[in-house]
């Protein structure tokens, strides 16, 4: 489903990610972990063009992106790997201008020509999905920071991704928060949805993740089960960052 | 104050014609001020240095000087404009430059969270600015936007130098005949405070339709 050989990226001089290599398949949910500055968040970027790869290939549902294409092949492959990824931010990013069900049926409109009333009903089904189906009319700034995190995973949904990236989703949530989110999340992954998951929430990724890769210095240091990167982490560098987790 | 009341049509007519260019050049500077912006922001290099180019120099020429250069220096061309049409252009092309300032300022307000959000749903950039980053830039424009527009209202009085009969040329005209100053003058400043005063209390109702959220 998404394959990288050799990824990496420079912003000027600075090299945030180094010779990236690996394959996820279909259905798998891999949890991305690892100190800040480690360029977690940066790889997921580079997944739908958010950022530009700047050496190596990327491949997302079989839309081949190499760092050597021209602006316009580059510009195709990332807008087809956009219709295939949907994304959840850190800072939510909803539309303020626009209500729940708006910012829900915006893609749908927009993107995939459906009408006003046909994205209304998709939209409105997602909605409570993510049970908020009292709050449609709302806009997000009357909402809750896990209310507003959990329309931003149904404004993505509505495109029909067949993967879903999540950047620290729940970072940015008071504590008491987090759980709706996660529970909303872990729904998904039970549904199959391929998903990658940059988090800090360790529990959350042992029990939901099939997959932990454990980023430091631009780099995968580890990539095991999760049972076994949190029982028996092989590399020092993965034991000194679960210690420091777990100091408290 | 008689002779005000007895030429009130006149004034009146003077006034309209104030308006009129006022909101036909906001009209079309509106227009040009959003391309400019967003050229200068999303443009190509060519399109950035043009619009560059274009609000330097009118921020840094008269606008008297720019209505008479449109007015006046086109007829060596071969251009004759009529008085009203050259006003309609000489104040749209200024008021553009201004407008595009306003707009640029407010689309760099717009969080680009929002424009990536807009990309990660599959829209095109063109689209994330159209649907996402407009709408919000709009809104944060307003303010400035109603400054420059006021600020249109009053410079109208600047085409009375190329005949068009708006407010200050109206009470001209009546001073030639009258041979009294203070009443007319005095009566088409009350009249633009009036038009000023009207112009910031529709902004200020669109402000608040705008922030409904």
């Amino acid at each position: 489903m998404i394959q990288a050989n050799d990824l990496s990226k420079s912003f000027d001089q600075h090299e945030v990610l180094k010779n990236i290599s690996l394959k996820i398949p279909a259905h798998q949910v891999v949890a991305v972990i690892g100190p800040s500055g480690s360029g977690k968040s940066t790889f997921l970027r580079c997944l739908n063009g958010l950022e530009m790869i700047t050496g190596g290939t990327i491949s997302v549902n079989d839309h081949l992106l190499q760092a050597t294409d021209n602006k316009k092949l580059r510009q195709k492959t990332i807008h087809a790997i956009r219709q295939d990824t949907g994304m959840v931010f850190q800072q939510f990013n909803l539309y303020p201008h626009k209500t729940v069900i708006e910012n829900v049926m915006e893609a749908l409109i927009v993107v995939k020509k459906q009408s006003k009333e046909q994205a209304r009903v998709i939209a409105s089904q997602l909605i409570m999905r993510v049970g908020l189906q009292e709050k449609e009319e709302v806009y997000p700034s009357k909402l809750s920071g896990g209310q507003q995190q959990r329309v931003a995973i149904a404004r993505a949904l509505a495109m029909e991704p067949k993967i879903m990236l999540f950047d620290e989703p729940t970072s940015a949530l008071d504590p008491e928060l987090v759980g709706e989110v996660l529970k909303v999340m872990k729904e998904l992954a039970d549904e199959g949805m391929t998903m990658v998951i940059v988090t800090h929430e360790m529990k959350f990724a042992q029990d939901v993740a099939d997959r932990i890769l454990f980023m430091a210095d631009g780099q995968i240091v580890e990539d095991s089960e999760p049972r076994k990167f949190f029982e028996q982490p092989s590399t020092e560098r993965a034991q000194r960052f679960l210690a420091k987790v777990n100091e408290f | 104050m008689d002779i005000v009341i007895d030429n009130l049509p006149f004034l009146l007519k003077g006034a309209y014609y104030t308006l009129l260019i006022t909101v036909v050049s906001m009209f079309f500077g509106l227009i040009i001020g959003l391309i400019t912006a967003i050229a200068r922001l999303k443009g190509n290099r060519f399109f950035r240095t043009i619009a560059r180019v274009y609000v330097s120099i009118i921020r840094g020429t008269p606008p008297l000087v720019q209505i008479v250069i449109v007015y006046y220096g086109l007829v060596d061309y071969g251009i004759e404009l009529g008085a009203l049409t050259a006003a309609y252009i000489a104040l749209s092309i200024n008021i553009g430059a201004y407008v595009s300032e306003a707009f640029r300022g407010a689309i760099q307000a717009v969080p680009i969270g929002q424009t990536e959000a807009a990309l990660a749903t599959g829209m095109t950039e063109a689209q994330a600015i159209r649907r996402v980053v407009i709408p919000q830039a709009i809104r944060i424009a307003i303010p400035p936007l109603g400054n420059t527009f006021v600020g249109m209202l009053k410079e109208t009085s600047l085409v009375s130098v190329i005949a068009v009969t708006e407010l200050l040329r109206s009470a001209q005209l009546l001073v030639a005949q009258y041979y009294v100053y203070m009443p007319f003058y005095l009566s088409i400043a009350v009249m633009y405070w009036i038009l000023s005063t009207l112009f910031t209390f529709i902004l200020s109702v669109i402000e608040k339709r705008l922030s409904v959220y």
